[in-house]
């Protein structure tokens, strides 16, 4: 499956989430996941910049959770408040964000994603 | 007193509406917490205040604002903003938005806040209390057909009594009928002259985005190096630090939320927490511990409860519980006044100053 680069990626599936994994493993790819709910206020005024950051990361994977459709994820990666952004490389956890905080978001994605689509 | 600086005082409001019993499903589990962001946004603008950072559990949403936060649960929102915002000016938009997304109808208002340390830089209609009550009962006089207002204490002889209480409370009814059988309760703590040392501790001593820490970092310094985390262990806290000082933080424990905000300036230093829940007992106990982080000179509590189920709750078993989590402190309770308002709820109000046997412990050290 062809992830369009510069996009969000919105797993439905557990066979979806764990393919993007792989492939992003396997190509030692920064993957920044965002843990979701359709009801929780905090996640929807974070979406825009979690997309903006797609787009100025090309090179990096951004995958968008629902908590509540892949419920053994959420479990699996210990989620306990939304947005929970997780930033993993070479299947390793690399930092953990709880909430939605901006300065926080764009600090970490630079630091681990390496330079921008324009640097 | 400088004759102006940062007002610490903030003005709370708290709206609960009634979920749809049926029909829509996510909008009777989750109401609220789906208002739009568009609405938030606006609200939020009309205050004059904004997001800093956010975050929600399986009960509610918790907003860090830059005058201080908002709390969204499916059924109630809870906003308190400080310095010179325009709270008031939310309650039309949100009332608003609530009824027209959501389909909520509203079901009770309460409205309190301190004595300002500086009235005369309040903005229409928080200046004078009479002005708020107006813009209240025009605002919500339709769905609330019971309302009240008071200033706590009633008038008292000593006029050094400077600390004042004002409540305002609305309902759809003048006793509990309509109750969902939740008990909900509410502690407000209010502290003036706090210790400077303590104070200290809430200024930047770097500056955000330095070496990579943010305001966000900083704030969870602060709460983990003052002892707010330790206030209540279990529960998720989200700091903020402001330049050149200044610190918010809301905490998150299942249905619980605790809320801490500082102005540390010399002079007119201030620092409120807040707690609400379901439960009495643990919120009283939590009182002790954030007051011991500020070791204030001047301290003040109140305590909201409704719902049913509170036999066991009266107001003298409040103020003793207060008075219990306060005085070991240093501190002597100065007044107390507890009054019903509609909506089978009471709100309790002590105030406490330090004692002069605690002074001279403190100079002396």
């Amino acid at each position: 499956m062809a992830a369009e680069k510069g996009q969000v990626i919105a797993c439905h599936t557990k066979e979806e989430f764990d393919n993007q994994m792989k492939a992003a493993e396997e190509a030692k790819t920064l993957v920044v996941i965002d843990f979701t709910a359709s009801w929780c206020g905090p996640c929807r005024i974070i979406a825009p910049v979690f997309a903006e950051l797609a787009k100025s990361y090309p090179h990096v994977v951004f995958l968008k959770v629902d908590v509540d459709e892949l419920k053994e994820v959420a479990v699996e990666y210990k989620v306990e408040a939304m947005p929970t952004f997780l930033l993993i490389k070479e299947g390793k956890e690399v930092h953990k964000i709880v909430g939605a905080r901006k300065d926080d978001l764009l600090a970490k994605v630079a630091e681990h994603g390496g330079g921008t689509a324009s640097a | 007193m400088a004759s102006s600086g940062f007002e610490g005082f903030e003005k709370r409001l708290e709206l609960v509406f009634s979920l749809p019993s049926c029909g829509d499903g996510a909008r009777a589990q989750h109401g609220l917490r789906l208002l739009p962001v568009g609405a938030l946004r606006e609200a939020l603008d009309t205050v004059q205040c904004a997001v800093v950072s956010a975050a929600g559990n399986a009960a509610f949403d918790a907003y860090v604002l830059s005058e201080s936060s908002l709390f969204v649960y499916p059924s109630r929102a809870i906003l308190k903003t400080c310095g010179t915002t325009r709270l008031l000016r939310a309650v039309p938009i949100l009332l608003r938005a609530a009824a027209g997304e959501l389909g909520l109808a509203l079901r009770s208002c309460r409205y309190s806040r301190g004595s300002y340390l500086f009235p005369e830089a309040q903005p229409f209609p928080h200046a004078d209390f009479a002005d708020e009550i107006r813009f209240l009962d025009g605002a919500v006089l339709s769905a609330l057909r019971f309302r009240r207002s008071s200033v706590m204490p009633p008038s008292q002889r000593h006029s050094q009594q400077q600390h004042k209480w004002h409540v305002y409370a609305a309902s759809t009814s003048d006793d509990d009928q309509h109750v969902d059988g939740a008990t909900h309760f509410t502690v407000e703590v209010c502290m003036t002259e706090l210790d400077r040392t303590l104070a200290r501790q809430f200024y930047l001593t770097t500056t955000p985005g330095d070496g990579r820490r943010t305001s966000h970092a900083i704030g969870d310094a602060m709460t983990a190096a003052s002892g707010l985390g330790d206030v209540n262990p279990r529960s998720l806290a989200f700091g903020y630090a402001f330049a050149p000082c200044g610190y918010s933080m809301n905490a998150l424990d299942g249905a619980r939320y605790a809320t801490v905000h500082v102005t540390p300036e010399d002079g007119h230093s201030y620092a409120s927490y807040e707690c609400g829940g379901a439960e009495a007992g643990c919120a009283l106990a939590s009182v002790g511990k954030a007051i011991a982080v500020f070791r204030p000179a001047t301290v003040s509590v109140s305590v909201c409860y409704d719902g049913a189920g509170t036999e066991a709750i009266n107001t003298a078993s409040i103020w003793s519980a207060v008075a219990d989590a306060v005085e070991p402190m240093g501190l002597a309770c100065r007044s107390r006044a507890a009054e019903a308002f509609p909506g089978a709820t009471t709100v309790t109000y002590q105030t406490f100053t330090r004692t002069p046997a605690s002074l001279d412990m403190i100079n002396h050290s």
